[in-house]
């Protein structure tokens, strides 16, 4: 070991001033940071998504739309999104594990925002669902699948499907600091996460669910996703859907950024 | 300012267990207070007190003259902490770890390199520098987690139990470490349930059990309070053990003990030692062996509680709630 001297040497009083979002960025980075390590995640990441598209065009396609083709035209992109929405869990899952395992403790008592920890975790998630949703649509499309909305339309539709997870992610984090187990966070999807995609227009058209569902449908947050993420790839003109899942995105941003933070401050810091 | 860190009466619960009941500590800047104490003491509590991530339930802590509580944002500022449990991003390099913290801490991406491999070299970690922390062995996670608990020199480090389960040469790294960073003005608070430890790095040792400091003051004073050091004596013949107690507490006015068959003498110095030997010569009582110990951790707790550290362990695991 060098001498002390080379310790004293190098001044440590920074005044770069970064914010909350490079902080974020800077934990970002840290989360897609293990992908060096072991590559094969970048195949985790989208399995589970295109297993979801593929088991239920090849195998319950036919049945549901006569051919799995149509169905593909119909319900491909919003099946794509049902599998990344599953996929949020993994915030969850991640915040939990971090917390277990230490790392936040030093994070805590720094000097850094509280938001940025939490943004950090989900921003690095959001490059994982990017990329799966690169991977997912590329396989739909060599399959058969074209949008009609061209080029342009699919951006916009991957672009509000984004939207959405961003803000979806947050009800994970809340959930991953909150829950005593990871069991917990799993149980909390297949009951709340997995009744919110079946109940939505994802697969299905509204007027096809019985009375009462299709109430629930029509409020449901994925439908206003399927409709939204429909109307730009089949090249229509956005309209009330587009609004309404804004409004769902800004509700839950709104009601689940403070609540993970509270539930944070709960955990670590008090 | 005359304390670095200065804690007032803390108390805090978790449900029905008190892990702190009463603690008072005092650390003089640029010093090392150690606290010393058995596993489930509420050593690593009181750390989490004082290094803002755990709200206590009564008492004041503060640190730099700053209250934890109320100005948490200032005391994260100037403070290290190296948790009992690796802070460290399994996943991640030890230099992508170091350059984390750096940048978090507002370090430009050069400077956060140049400071990372400042430290990666003093803590002898430069050849493993680009390998995955969670790969790396015992000693060197925590020499990594030491390093990124200065990668910001901070004017108080907390370190809880920064040499658990280490080798001692790994051990006595570490203690240079410390001792360099004392030298260069940082006030330091170790947990640590080695009196040895204590002994070779603190100013103060302050002992806590069930969370209450039953003892205080610097190391010299607490080995006088509880004899310095240890004389065993193994009898040729186990039933001579009765004898050469009695023969021990004769020589030197000291409770002496027969812990299956080796007789235990607490002593204040080499003197009395030599005094115990005579007179066990003069019985002429057959040795099968003898030796001069530092007491343990669990003979200090013995003498200054009259119970054993491990045995309390035992009963507070029992009965959380008493």
């Amino acid at each position: 070991m060098t001498a002390l001297h080379t310790n004293a040497a190098t001044d440590t009083t920074w005044t770069t001033k970064r914010g909350a979002l490079a902080q974020s960025a800077s934990m970002a980075a840290r989360s897609l940071a293990s992908i060096r390590h072991q590559p094969a995640q970048l195949i985790d990441f989208f399995m589970i998504p295109l297993m979801i598209l593929l088991s239920i065009t090849f195998f319950m396609g036919g049945q549901m739309m006569g051919s799995w083709q149509d169905f593909l035209q119909y319900a491909g992109p919003t099946i794509i999104a049902m599998g990344l929405f599953f996929a949020i869990v993994a915030t969850g899952l991640g915040l939990y594990g971090d917390i277990k395992e230490g790392v936040f403790d030093r994070l805590t008592a720094m000097p850094v925002s509280r938001f940025a920890l939490l943004a950090g975790r989900i921003g690095a998630d959001m490059a994982k669902h990017a990329w799966a949703l690169l991977v997912v649509g590329g396989v739909a499309f060599a399959i058969g699948y074209r949008a009609e909305g061209g080029v342009l339309g699919t951006a916009a539709a991957a672009g509000v499907l984004l939207l959405f997870l961003f803000s979806a992610s947050w009800t994970m984090a809340l959930a991953g600091l909150t829950a005593k187990s990871e069991e917990q966070i799993q149980t909390w999807m297949i009951s709340l996460l997995m009744p919110l995609a079946y109940t939505s227009t994802i697969f299905v058209e509204i007027e096809t669910l019985p009375g009462a569902v299709q109430w629930l449908a029509e409020i449901n947050p994925l439908s206003a996703l399927a409709d939204s993420m429909r109307v730009f790839l089949d090249g229509g003109t956005p309209g009330g859907e587009v609004l309404a899942l804004f409004g769902w995105c800004a509700a839950i941003v709104a009601v689940f950024v403070p609540l993970s933070l509270r539930a944070y401050r709960r955990r670590l810091g008090d | 300012m005359r304390y670095a860190i200065e804690v007032r009466g803390l108390k805090k619960s978790f449900g029905e267990v008190q892990a702190l009941r009463c603690v008072d500590l005092a650390a003089a800047p640029g010093t090392v207070l150690g606290v010393l104490g058995p596993n489930g003491a509420g050593k690593t509590t009181a750390v989490r007190v004082m290094s803002t991530l755990t709200r206590p339930d009564a008492g004041t802590a503060h640190v730099l003259g700053l209250d934890v509580t109320t100005r948490a944002a200032q005391v994260r500022e100037r403070i290290g902490l190296t948790g009992q449990y690796a802070g460290l991003d399994p996943n991640l390099s030890g230099e992508q770890n170091l350059v984390l913290i750096a940048r978090l801490l507002g370090a430009s991406r050069r400077q956060a390199r140049t400071r990372a491999h400042e430290l990666l070299e003093r803590f002898d970690l430069a050849h493993a520098a680009t390998r995955a922390a969670g790969k790396y062995s015992g000693g060197m996670r925590r020499r990594l987690d030491l390093a990124a608990s200065i990668v910001r020199r901070p004017e108080v480090l907390f370190l809880d139990e920064p040499t658990t389960g280490l080798d001692p040469k790994s051990r006595g790294g570490l203690w240079e470490v410390v001792r360099e960073l004392v030298a260069a003005g940082t006030t330091v608070l170790l947990t640590t349930q080695y009196l040895e430890e204590a002994d070779q790095l603190a100013d103060s040792i302050a002992v806590i059990d069930a969370g209450r400091v039953i003892a205080s003051g610097t190391p010299s004073q607490l080995k006088q309070a509880v004899g310095g050091q240890v004389l065993r004596l193994s009898p040729a013949r186990p039933e001579a053990a009765e004898r050469l107690v009695q023969l021990a507490e004769w020589a030197i006015d000291v409770k002496a003990r027969n812990e299956d068959g080796t007789v235990v003498v607490p002593v204040a110095n080499a003197g009395e030692a030599q005094a115990v030997m005579a007179r066990v010569g003069q019985a002429g009582i057959d040795l099968a062996g003898f030796g001069l110990d530092e007491p343990t951790l669990d003979e200090v707790f013995l003498t200054l509680t009259g119970h054993r550290a491990e045995a309390r362990d035992d009963e507070r695991t029992k009965e959380p709630a008493a």
